[in-house]
């Protein structure tokens, strides 16, 4: 099993180093000018004042020069002090959100989280449900049914279905509006009264003991959420209803069948845990969908979260912003599918002996 | 391929194998295909959008005066958008353009872009893909972990971030293998003549098309090498090294052809995801410019209406449907060769 981690873990510099890689080649497309303002809040208009920024901060010494330099930081020449630097959290300036970049990505983390974690419910329950339906129903109407309708879902676009589900729950019949909470209730999360532990309004509300709230944080939650689920949604049953159809052909499905099980047992105690295995695998790829889902989600929800700065931030050409948030996103998406991996190890012995 | 008559001839020759008395593959293929009734609905649906496409001037024709059919003629500038009626059959927008017309023309777009992007990107992949599984070892290993890095990232957010950047670098206009590489992806998709400079419209979708053809081809390298891998060992394979064929004519005339097919699945149903993505570009303006007949670009108009939907459903519903049956197409085609091409991709997702 160590040797299994460690070998996952010896891949992972390799792959840090080339997304970073990828990363400081599209922000060198940009020129020295540019670039600037990657270290300054505002460029200031007096003249030979970007130069000065330039030369401070290295924009135009050798290409191999400048990426440890954006990588590690750079000793200042005056205070002799480390500024800046990737690895040191610093992700540059963001013009849109009118702080640091990793600043903004702070504040507009636990949204994005509370978003996923809730859309997370319907997506792997309904998914793998309906994946395990359309299994044991193989060939059957109910599984022909489940096809199209996962095709369906899955040539929808994202903000058509948003946009879709705010035309009618929220113009027409108001039950359910967008953006993340009440104009009452972002008054009391943001008083003094009100104790911000998570900074996630479901959980906050519970821990500060204030059901209104939590019902009015729900109710913002069921659209973006119900969107967010729908393209994970398609993938999870086909994942699964390959993986369960491959599981149920085992002889040991057949022994206890055999043995006079009733069905539902067979299927739910001998088959699924066994089915679900490699599910695990697809781990990753939910893990991107989702990241891909809150941009749209969020823009179209007014939901004031990572995936909606980005989009705010590429409208508006703030380069350093939007390959700020690609760059945290690359990183979550290693380090999830090293979990992946690891879970996968550990939940099948067969893996770790490969 | 066709029946070999054998010609008596003197000197040696390898003959091709004789064998063929059935049906060619293909031929099988189609027969299954049309056979198949979700297939056989998807096909309808192709064949719908293609006749709209191709009579696009016939349909909904352009003003007299128009510089550029893709650009949708307005009826005034008020910004309320207007209920279907008779002289706008489905409404307006905002800015009073005719989503008829964009429908209409946007259906070109659609195929445009869907299949250029999926030409260049199965080309990229196949390149990467042959090279890695036929050389094997570092090229394989080095060609291996630059596809894991392009992987490392979430498609959407690759393909924003990357058409920002070259709007920014696009936008300072200079000449070099960047306005070369947009001036050749012109050419491909609007047919633009290189030798005149390029249209600012047309720029602006260029570059999203880029970054999903940048961002879009690890996926076909990956099966290609796979392929490539499993039929290098093939006896066919190891028989033409042993009677001294070169390695480039070994890899385009025994390996490719058979390592491809699963390719043409998987490009098939890609071309609905590469319109979807193109589609989510410009539903956040970074794709088609306000007014260009684009599906996406006229649904983003409906961001600023949402309290209002219930009245002016028709901006989001009718250019939605229009997405999603021209993307649902394709999905049904694709997953139907899937079945009939491939069994062993048989219940996996997409390509991506």
């Amino acid at each position: 099993m160590a040797g299994y981690i460690l070998r996952r873990l010896l891949i992972m510099p390799l792959l840090l180093i080339g997304v970073t890689l990828l990363i400081f080649v599209m922000l060198s497309a940009l020129t020295p000018y540019e670039r600037a303002s990657l270290y300054v809040q505002d460029i200031p208009k007096r003249q030979g004042a970007i130069e000065a920024v330039i030369e401070k901060y290295g924009l135009d010494e050798p290409i191999h020069v400048q990426y440890i330099n954006w990588m590690f930081g750079r000793r200042d020449a005056d205070t002799g002090m480390i500024e800046g630097g990737v690895l040191r959290g610093d992700l540059g300036w963001s013009k849109v959100g009118k702080s640091s970049v990793a600043e903004v990505l702070g504040r507009r983390l636990p949204a994005t989280l509370e978003l996923a974690l809730w859309a997370a419910i319907p997506m792997l329950g309904i998914g793998i449900w309906l994946g395990v339906l359309a299994a044991v129903r193989h060939n059957t109407a109910s599984d022909q049914v489940l096809r199209v309708a996962s095709i369906i879902a899955w040539s929808i676009p994202t903000f058509v279905f948003g946009l879709i589900m705010l035309m009618i729950f929220y113009a027409k019949l108001d039950w359910f509006p967008p953006e993340r909470l009440s104009e009452w209730a972002l008054r009391e999360v943001q008083s003094d009264s009100f104790h911000a532990i998570t900074r996630m309004y479901t959980i906050d509300s519970l821990l500060n003991m204030r059901m209104d709230i939590f019902a009015d944080s729900l109710r913002h939650l069921v659209l973006p959420v119900l969107t967010l689920a729908l393209l994970n949604w398609a993938f999870m049953l086909r994942v699964t209803r390959s993986s369960m159809l491959e599981t149920m052909r085992h002889d040991y499905v057949r022994q206890a069948r055999a043995k006079g099980l009733h069905e539902r047992k067979v299927i739910w105690r001998h088959a699924v845990p066994n089915g679900l295995i490699p599910v695990i695998t697809v781990g990753g790829l939910v893990l991107i969908g989702l990241l891909n889902g809150v941009v749209i989600t969020e823009t179209v929800f007014n939901w004031p979260g990572m995936g909606s700065f980005m989009a705010d931030a590429a409208l508006s050409l703030d380069v350093i912003s939007v390959l700020g948030v690609t760059l945290f996103s690359g990183m979550i998406l290693i380090f999830g599918n090293l979990l992946v991996d690891v879970l996968y190890g550990v939940v099948d012995p067969r893996v770790r002996l490969r | 391929m066709t029946t070999q008559t054998n010609t008596s001839s003197t000197t040696w020759t390898l003959k091709p194998p004789v064998t063929r008395t059935r049906d060619h593959p293909a031929m099988q293929s189609l027969r299954k295909l049309l056979r198949n009734p979700t297939a056989v609905a998807g096909l309808i649906l192709l064949a719908a959008f293609l006749v709209i496409a191709v009579a696009a001037p016939l349909i909904a024709p352009p003003a007299a005066n128009a510089r550029d059919p893709y650009i949708i003629p307005r009826d005034g500038f008020s910004s309320t958008p207007q209920a279907p009626s008779a002289e706008h059959p489905f409404g307006t927008t905002e800015g009073q353009y005719d989503i008829f017309y964009g429908v209409v023309w946007g259906t070109r777009t659609a195929f445009r872009i869907g299949l250029v992007i999926t030409l260049l990107t199965t080309l990229i992949g196949i390149t990467i893909g042959a090279l890695s599984g036929y050389h094997g070892r570092w090229v394989d290993e080095g060609l291996m972990r630059f596809t894991e890095i392009f992987q490392a990232f979430p498609f959407l957010l690759a393909a924003i971030t990357l058409t920002a950047v070259l709007q920014t670098v696009y936008g300072r206009g200079e000449a070099g293998p960047l306005m070369i590489a947009a001036k050749g992806l012109a050419l491909l998709t609007f047919g633009h003549n290189p030798a005149k400079p390029l249209d600012p419209v047309q720029l602006q979708i260029l570059t999203g098309m880029m970054a999903i053809i940048l961002f879009g081809w690890m996926g076909y390298a990956r099966v290609i090498r796979g392929n490539v891998l499993s039929i290098k060992e093939h006896e066919y394979t190891m028989a033409a090294r042993v009677v001294g064929v070169s390695d480039r004519r070994i890899l385009s005339r025994h390996l490719l052809p058979n390592a491809i097919f699963p390719v043409l699945v998987i490009a098939s149903m890609n071309i609905g995801s590469y319109v979807l993505t193109f589609a989510a570009l410009s539903f956040l303006g970074l794709g088609a410019q306000r007014g260009y007949a684009d599906w996406g670009q006229m649904i983003s108009f409906a961001r600023n209406w949402v309290p209002s939907l219930a009245q002016h459903w028709h901006i989001v519903v009718i250019p939605g449907l229009a997405i999603v049956l021209f993307v649902l197409a394709w999905n049904l085609v694709g997953d139907a060769l899937r079945d009939i091409l491939d069994p062993r991709l048989r219940g996996t997702g997409g390509g991506l």
